[in-house]
């Protein structure tokens, strides 16, 4: 049992299905991570995990309550960033803050975490002053001021700069240290794989894989590839060795392709042994990336956000 | 501070920034006021059946800031509010969405009592205009065409699909009332195809309503204005309760 159970969630818009029988469960203290393209389900299926969607079908309790029937009770316990939401530009930081502070019995100290997310200087700024990255640092303060167990963050770093984006990178894993758990979606495959514990990747509204990064890049059954340059023709040499899988020289660059990794202490000493010389050898392990594209198919499309 | 007077504060901070509310409710009424007081002064006259024309504008132009507050400003910013996605963030917290619209109506009703306040005491100083009222009479028609006003504009805001279809919609109901129902040009000189047009128009009721009772007259010798602002508003809210939609 995790600290967030989802079994068998549906949410219908009309007779559009736009999650389909999903389940998972989220640990506490993990990042947990739902990843998948564009109208997904991500979004829909974070919103019934917080209550603010009502699910056509299954089961979710986050700390043990049904959110839909606890929505009030759970919003001290859960600190939330809506990917859509726009504050009002003419507000100032510390009215937003000062605001979200009366809602909650224990708020945390605002000028403190305004402080932490280098905004003190912003505080009295007005919202529409700030840069895309200042706005979203805002909203993750706005979503700590209750001092959340949970944290839900819905596609935090679209939109940003990749030095912003990094930054936000080590906000989120200094929750973690401080004993939260993260839900957050994304589609960016290079934050999943740096920042979450655990992700499920979504298409058309249903689970595609989860697991580990590691495990749902080995579920895509992606080959590794050994790549060198060599003056020989060493197709014929290199087709006795077992494991691997296509081979292609173009002039002095050879690419072979394999699932085992084994493949590249067979190839060295088969290169050795017949006294062919190599350089530049690398090896090229497949990405999130690469097994996203390959679980999902891009090209079919319907699903709602 | 309770979570609500923080809220309300708030909101009114946010208001007292919108230079084109507080323009429209507090500047545009004393403008009208001063522009139509140097042009007709304040002279019993037969014509404005025995009072001066600056008694009759200032009912009139209370109706006016009403319009403005609860047919522009109102719906407008809820409006905005749900495309924005704040009231979608608001229901992730411990607050009551109705919480969110009733600051707004509060703080809608004090940009319009200042505006009122600011209008009556400019009349009074510069036209010397007289409280012929009868003053519970006056605040009960006040507050009913306020809460006609303001429902129409949550049900503009609730039905509107969004943001911009709320702004085109609050136009269209806001434009024709501010110059058809009397509460800018007095209806006494419009042809009689006007007036027409000016009967089906809730505010119509309101300033007839409020200028009788301003210049003295009594609640009940106006029934088939209050039974309309009654009616226009008891139905607006029925529609916002039914179609207000939060996202």
């Amino acid at each position: 049992m995790g600290i967030i159970n989802v079994s068998g969630l549906s949410k219908d818009y009309g007779s559009l299905r736009a999650v389909d029988n999903v389940s998972f469960a989220v640990s506490e203290g993990s990042i947990f991570g739902l990843l998948g393209p564009n109208g997904a389900g991500k979004t829909t299926t974070m919103e019934c995990m917080i209550g603010l969607k009502k699910r056509t079908a299954g089961q979710i309790t986050v700390l043990g309550l049904d959110p839909e029937r606890h929505r009030q009770k759970l919003f001290n316990d859960v600190g939330v960033q809506l990917q859509e939401t726009v504050y009002q530009s003419s507000a100032k930081v510390y009215e937003l803050c000062e605001l979200f502070a009366s809602m909650y019995t224990k708020p945390l100290d605002y000028h403190s975490l305004l402080e932490r997310f280098d905004l003190t200087e912003k505080a009295k700024r007005s919202v529409g002053s700030l840069s895309g990255g200042q706005r979203q640092k805002l909203a993750i303060v706005l979503a700590l001021i209750s001092n959340p167990k949970i944290v839900f963050l819905d596609e935090l770093t679209t939109g940003l700069d990749p030095g912003s984006r990094r930054e936000i990178w080590s906000y989120i894993k200094q929750l973690q240290n401080e004993g939260r758990t993260i839900v957050m979606t994304t589609h960016y495959m290079e934050e999943a794989s740096f920042l979450c514990d655990q992700i499920c990747l979504i298409s058309q509204g249903a689970i595609v894989a989860a697991g580990t990064v590691d495990e749902v890049i080995a579920e895509a059954q992606i080959d590794l590839v050994i790549a060198f340059e060599t003056d020989s023709d060493v197709r014929l040499l290199l087709s006795a060795l077992p494991h691997s899988g296509q081979i292609v020289q173009q002039d002095s660059l050879v690419h072979v392709y394999t699932h085992s990794e084994q493949t590249l202490t067979d190839l060295v000493l088969a290169l050795h042994e017949a006294q062919v010389a190599y350089r530049k050898i690398t090896i090229t392990y497949p990405q999130l990336e690469e097994a996203f594209l390959k679980l999902v198919n891009p090209a079919q499309k319907g699903a709602v956000s | 501070m309770t979570m609500f007077a923080v809220l309300t504060k708030f909101e009114l901070k946010l208001q007292l920034r919108n230079v084109i509310t507080l323009f429209f409710a507090l500047a545009f009424p004393l403008m009208m006021l001063l522009l139509f007081g140097a042009m007709y002064g304040n002279e019993p006259s037969e014509f404005t059946g025995g009072y001066g024309a600056v008694d009759l504008m200032v009912p009139s132009y209370t109706c006016m800031i009403v319009a403005v507050t609860g047919i522009m400003s109102l719906p407008l910013t809820v409006a905005a509010y749900r495309e924005q996605k704040i009231l979608k963030r608001f229901m992730a917290t411990p607050i009551q969405p109705l919480q969110i619209l009733a600051a707004q109506v509060v703080v809608n009703s004090i940009t319009t009592i200042a505006g009122i306040a600011l209008l009556l005491v400019v009349a009074r100083l510069v036209y010397h205009v007289q409280f012929l009222w009868n003053m519970p009479a006056t605040l009960f028609a006040f507050l009913l065409v306020l809460a006609c006003m303001f429902s129409l504009g949550l049900m503009i805001a609730g039905g509107a699909p969004n943001g911009r279809a709320a702004s085109a919609l609050a136009y269209l109901v806001y434009f024709p009332m501010l110059f058809l129902s009397g509460a800018s040009v007095p209806l006494y000189i419009m042809p009689k195809s006007i007036v027409k047009i000016a009967n089906i128009l809730p505010l119509t009721y309101g300033v007839r309503l409020l200028t009788g009772v301003w210049l003295g007259g009594a609640l009940w010798d106006y029934g088939r204005e209050l039974l309309v602002l009654l009616g226009v508003t008891i139905l607006s809210v029925a529609l916002s309760i039914r179609f207000f939609k939060w996202e």
